[in-house]
């Protein structure tokens, strides 16, 4: 304080350069000081505080930077997953349809086949029923004809047998069953 | 009380007494079966009767036909019955039976051969299927 006090309250000594240029030594070794004051105090307190701030900005400027590089990589990361899934999905997908194709065949396959086996067994169940009408129209023709016959030879015997005729058949009949 | 006899026992006392000339058999078993209440079985006995002549040389046979038998016929169906039974004597009872048509039925114990016409048909309609 009394240094300052001292600087402020001493007068021009001599006139010099330095004062005809309006320095005064004394102002300027104060200001000296105080500048040196001044840049120990930035240096001492506010440039490591300023540093630390920009260092640390800087680190998370470049931890961003990083982050926006891993979240970049993963977002290609990603894409390329997507483009792995699209791919796997499309193969799927083909693979779906591809079965879906050959199941629709073999359906079709299938039904054609239980078609033509269905249609095979009706013409044979018809055939079969076919064959048994005829087996039994034939059945009823050999009845009715020999019912007719009978009927026939039984009407014509009773007419045309006479005497000697019926000595022929019994004896005949007498000789056969010797 | 008299003893039951069988009908086989009878039908052979029958037999021989009417082979020996017994006229008066028939009567005679009339009044047998009538006293021993068997006259329901008169018919087996006959045709036991039948059967016991049979074995004794004599054949009674029936003879049914449509028509009356020719001689020839009635020859042809003795030496028929001859043939087959080895019998000493044959009778032939005959009966008409016009829905026969024709041919002639042979019945003797035991055995029938059956050659009518009505048969024949029969058969015919029986071969139905």
């Amino acid at each position: 304080m009394n240094i300052l006090t001292q600087f402020a309250s001493t007068e021009p000594a001599q006139a010099d350069i330095f004062t005809t240029l309006g320095i005064d030594w004394k102002t300027l070794i104060l200001q000296i000081v105080a500048f040196v004051i001044l840049v120990w105090l930035l240096g001492k307190f506010v440039y490591p505080w300023l540093m630390k701030q920009v260092d640390e900005r800087q680190a998370a400027i470049e931890e961003s930077v990083k982050a926006a590089e891993a979240a970049e990589q993963k977002a290609e990361s990603a894409q390329e997953e997507v483009a792995k899934l699209l791919k796997e999905a499309r193969k799927e997908a083909r693979d779906i349809v591809a079965t879906a194709k050959d199941e629709a065949a073999a359906a079709v396959e299938a039904s054609e086949s239980k078609a033509k086996s269905r249609a095979d067994k009706i013409v044979a169940d018809a055939h079969e029923q076919i064959e048994k009408d005829v087996i039994a129209a034939r059945k009823a023709l050999h009845n009715d004809t020999i019912d007719l016959v009978a009927l026939a030879t039984e009407k014509v015997l009773g007419k045309t047998v006479n005497e000697k005729l019926d000595s022929k058949v019994i004896t005949a009949a007498v000789k056969e069953a010797n | 009380m008299a003893q039951r006899l069988s009908r086989r026992k009878i039908a052979a006392y029958y037999a021989e007494q009417l082979l020996a000339g017994n006229k008066n058999i028939a009567g005679e078993l009339a009044a047998y079966l009538v006293d021993s209440r068997r006259i329901r079985e008169l018919e087996l006995i006959v045709r036991d009767v039948e059967a016991a002549l049979m074995t004794r040389g004599v054949l009674l046979a029936d003879i049914t036909s449509s028509r009356t038998l020719t001689a020839d016929a009635a020859k042809e169906i003795k030496s028929y019955l001859k043939a087959e039974t080895k019998a000493d004597t044959i009778h032939l009872r005959e009966t008409v039976d016009a829905d026969l048509l024709g041919g002639v039925r042979i019945a003797v114990p035991g055995s029938e051969l059956d050659a009518t016409l009505r048969h024949r048909l029969t058969q015919l309609k029986a071969s139905k299927i």
